[in-house]
């Protein structure tokens, strides 16, 4: 009877999906999608003279453009819904009990909220940006692997999905409660606790899905960037952005395989009763070395392309060429490689061998030279700059004014006896905010709004977005700085229940979290009706590049893209670009 | 300057020029196809894992079907894929240098990213390997048949070589014997491989819960044979398509990308034998 349902199913599976293959290629017929421009000949890659329309055209591009749109569009998602994980999470610490919501469910929010973020936000945001525009930067037709592209993203909704799944109301699946390191025992089920439940395996199954889909991703750059530059742009001249990205698929490389292979391992601890990291085999320590060998380069995979993006925006806002770009590059480089040997500073109270731990202090210690060498570049860049504090220069400002605080108490974290006093307390989690939150988050925001104009063809409101920049700029600070005298305080992480003498501060924390999401929400609002109604852009240089010399590559595409726009007669009457004079004598 | 000149000299190559939905140059369903199927497939583990609970009220045929479905859906996607970009146009398509560059490079970087992969499991085995030793009875592990085993897929790497070098000097005979023979000295490795584990599961009753080391054992074996059978599956793919009258001298990027990895995991392998076989035995 068991073997006859199977059977049936099984049929009935095949023959579904005959009929979603037959759907499919009537939908072919319907021909409903024709290419869109009439002239397609002498079109120069405009990006849209070859492609289906409506939803098909997404479902099945292949265009480096449409799949960074696609990215951008997952990423903010995400964003949207880490950020509404952790607005819970605030509001319910908004008073010392567990009033709101119950401990577990908070345990679930923290959990999701950081793999959220770095996961399904942090590098496919990024993916954004670098699918986008270094095939533009580097003058290749499109990414080397222009189909391995789409796939790497499409892994993506599948892998939320699982991420996500213990929310969803399926059965007796409650959500993962490990944190986002799932550290064993604990993640691997073992002991009085529900992370036995599936949850967490499915969690685990989403996240080796969406690392599939990052090395992939990393794979196609690292081709991409190697072979597919065009002649005149040397490794001499490559730019900035470029070469973070380049750096980063070289981490995302090693770094995430690796956790695929500690996660297929966690799983099968989990339902085979292997033995990796039971204590009589791996045991804790080994999840934990395998995991931060992963985990620490991860910081600088999600860190380097946003430094990426100051160092090619803010010269553009400053009037001057990047200072010492040649050791912006050679300390890119330097992390990338110090990167790896540094991830044992995250396990300083394991009770590890002291010799280890002395040598990852000192190596920890010693990625602050690097990262300082870009900060005072960046600074020497302003010094006597002509400076423009549009939207995307001010969140580069705020990048590096909020990398600095992050980056020094960084640095107390790294030496093991301020480590020992400080682990697991309010101060790393404020520490590593002002990283993520205050550095790339504002990077990612201000190559959003300098890249506004390419990505939709308008311009955004200006006024909202100054008032998302103070916002933003102010709710980090009160946010994270609270955080880290919450932990000088010695307030332990991850609770959702505090001592009352811990009130105010933690209420000033969530206070700047609703500021954040105050901001949040009118970024939202500007770039939704800015993209639907903004002023059209006329010409391929909004931010005037073309008086200082800045005018790269990628605009000057734009410029083509939107004469070409016009010749095929586009609904613009008025004169194009009077900037373009000296480049279409082609 | 000059970067104008070169943007209207070499204009803009459409990626996807021969695909499905036909008339697009930057439009394909098989990436989209294939990823369901890949994300189906792990789907259908999470119903697998999800079933297996205690008072699950998913059918137990649930899970099976949808891995059967997903994994078609995964190889009509990957055929599509196949098909469509490297072997329908096989001929005519432009053969740049670039392009097969970037798929060398593209190699290249994905057996960097193997090398991780595999370094999970050697770093559990090296960690329990600190301890003290042996921790359980092990079993026979240095027989004949690994060393037949070893000989055989060394060899293999060899015949492959072999018939690479001859298609570059237009021998297409002896390219054709030799991966051949690469091919059948991969699945008796893979034979070799699957009677092994028969042997110590039955025989020997070693399994992948027999303590610390069944895990380091069956992880890394299974994993390298997972990758032995997908160079099969390669290999099966650029035989199928050289009996098809593909490749010459002139063009054959998937004979190097497939023989570098084939390569790759045969050196793992050596490496395998030497730290987990010998070095298991070692002190033993």
């Amino acid at each position: 009877m068991q073997i006859t349902g199977q059977l049936a199913l099984t049929v009935l599976m095949g023959i579904f999906l005959v009929g979603v293959a037959a759907w499919l290629a009537r939908v072919e017929n319907w021909r409903s999608y024709t290419p869109l421009a009439s002239g397609g000949g002498g079109a120069h890659g405009t990006g849209h003279a070859e492609k289906p329309s409506g939803v098909i055209r997404w479902l099945t591009t292949v265009d480096h453009k449409d799949i960074g749109i696609l990215y951008g569009f997952f990423g903010i998602i995400s964003f949207v819904v880490g950020g509404l994980m952790v607005l819970g999470m605030r509001i319910e610490l908004f008073d010392p009990g567990a009033t709101l919501i119950s401990e577990s469910f908070y345990n679930s929010l923290l959990t999701n909220h950081g793999i959220t973020m770095l996961f399904l936000f942090g590098t496919p945001i990024i993916a954004a940006f670098s699918n986008y525009f270094v095939p533009l930067l580097i003058d290749a037709d499109d990414m080397a692997f222009p189909r391995i592209n789409a796939i790497a993203f499409w892994l993506l909704p599948p892998g939320a999905l699982l991420i996500w799944a213990g929310f969803l109301p399926l059965g007796d699946i409650v959500p993962a409660q490990t944190a986002w390191t799932l550290y064993t025992p604990l993640a691997a089920g073992v002991g009085n606790g529900n992370q036995a439940n599936a949850g967490v395996d499915l969690l685990i199954l989403g996240l080796h899905l969406t690392g599939v889909s990052a090395t992939m991703g990393a794979i196609n750059f690292i081709a991409t960037i190697i072979t597919e530059r065009a002649e005149e742009v040397t490794w001499a001249n490559l730019d900035i952005f470029s070469w973070t990205i380049l750096t980063q698929s070289g981490l995302i490389l090693f770094a995430f395989p690796l956790l695929g292979s500690a996660l297929v391992m966690l799983l099968l601890d989990r339902n085979l009763g292997t033995t990796f990291f039971a204590v009589e085999g791996g045991g804790p320590m080994l999840w934990q070395h395998l995991f931060w060998f992963f985990g620490h380069p991860e910081v600088y995979i999600l860190v380097l392309p946003p430094m990426g993006l100051v160092s090619y925006i803010l010269p553009r806002f400053s009037g001057r060429r990047l200072f010492g770009f040649k050791f912006v590059v050679y300390s890119t480089l330097a992390i990338g490689v110090l990167s790896f040997g540094v991830w044992a500073h995250h396990m300083f109270t394991t009770g590890m061998d002291p010799r280890l731990r002395a040598s990852f202090m000192a190596v920890s210690l010693a990625i602050a030279i690097p990262s300082a060498v870009k900060t005072f570049n960046w600074i020497t860049t302003m010094w006597n700059g002509k400076l423009e504090l549009t939207t995307p220069m001010l969140f580069c400002i705020g990048f590096v004014a909020n990398f600095i605080v992050g980056g020094v108490t960084g640095v107390f974290n790294a030496s093991i006896p301020v480590d020992l006093i400080l682990h697991d307390t309010y101060y790393v989690v404020g520490h590593f905010h002002y990283v993520i939150m205050g550095a790339i988050a504002f990077a990612l925001f201000a190559g959003m709004y300098y890249w506004f104009p390419i990505y939709t063809g308008r311009m955004y409101q200006r006024r909202l977005g100054k008032w998302h920049f103070w916002l933003t700029m102010i709710g980090t600070n009160l946010t994270f700085f609270s955080m880290l005298i919450l932990g000088y305080a010695g307030m332990p992480r991850r609770y959702a229940t505090y001592l009352p003498q811990f009130s105010t501060l933690h209420q000033l924390t969530s206070v700047g979290a609703l500021i954040l999401a105050a901001g949040t929400i009118i970024w939202a609002y500007n770039f939704a009706t800015s993209w639907i109604e903004g002023p059209k852009v006329q010409d391929g240089d909004p931010w005037n590049l073309e008086e200082t010399g800045m005018h790269t590559a990628e605009w000057e595409w734009f410029d083509r893209k939107i004469e070409t726009a016009v010749t095929d007669g586009g609904e613009e009457e008025s004169v194009v670009a009077d900037g373009g004079g000296e480049r279409d004598d082609a | 300057m000059s970067t104008e000149d070169a943007h209207d000299d070499h204009g803009h190559h459409l990626p996807a020029v021969e695909d499905w939905p036909r008339g697009f140059g930057e439009a394909s369903w098989w990436p989209f196809i294939t990823a369901l199927g890949a994300g189906g497939i792990y789907l259908g583990a999470a119903l697998f894992i999800v079933a297996s609970g205690q008072d699950s009220t998913i059918s137990p045929a649930l899970a099976p079907a949808a891995l059967v479905g997903s994994v078609a859906v995964f190889l009509v996607g990957l055929y599509g894929w196949l098909y469509h970009a490297f072997v329908s146009a096989f001929w005519s398509r432009e053969a740049s240098e670039t392009s097969g560059k970037a798929l060398r490079w593209g190699m290249i970087a994905f057996l960097g990213s193997e090398v991780a992969t595999f370094g999970g499991g050697f770093a559990y085995y090296f960690f329990i390997r600190t301890g003290a030793w042996p921790p359980q009875s092990l079993p026979h592990l240095l027989g004949s048949l690994v060393v037949v085993n070893t000989l055989l897929l060394i060899a293999s790497s060899v015949t492959l070589h072999w018939a690479h070098v001859a298609l570059r000097n237009g021998n297409r005979r002896n390219f054709l014997i030799g991966l051949v023979a690469t091919l059948v000295l991969g699945v008796i490795f893979i034979g070799g491989q699957v009677l092994e584990y028969y042997e110590f599961i039955v025989h020997s009753q070693f399994t992948v819960t027999s303590g610390i080391f069944g895990s380091a054992f069956y992880g890394l074996t299974g994993l390298h044979g997972l990758h032995v059978s997908l160079g099969a599956v390669l290999l099966g793919i650029v035989f199928v398509r050289s009996l098809a009258g593909q490749y010459s001298a002139e063009r054959h990027v998937s004979v190097t990308t497939v023989s570098m990895y084939w390569h790759f995991v045969d050196a793992v392998w050596i490496f395998l034998v030497v730290v987990l076989y010998a070095g298991a035995q070692l002190g033993a």
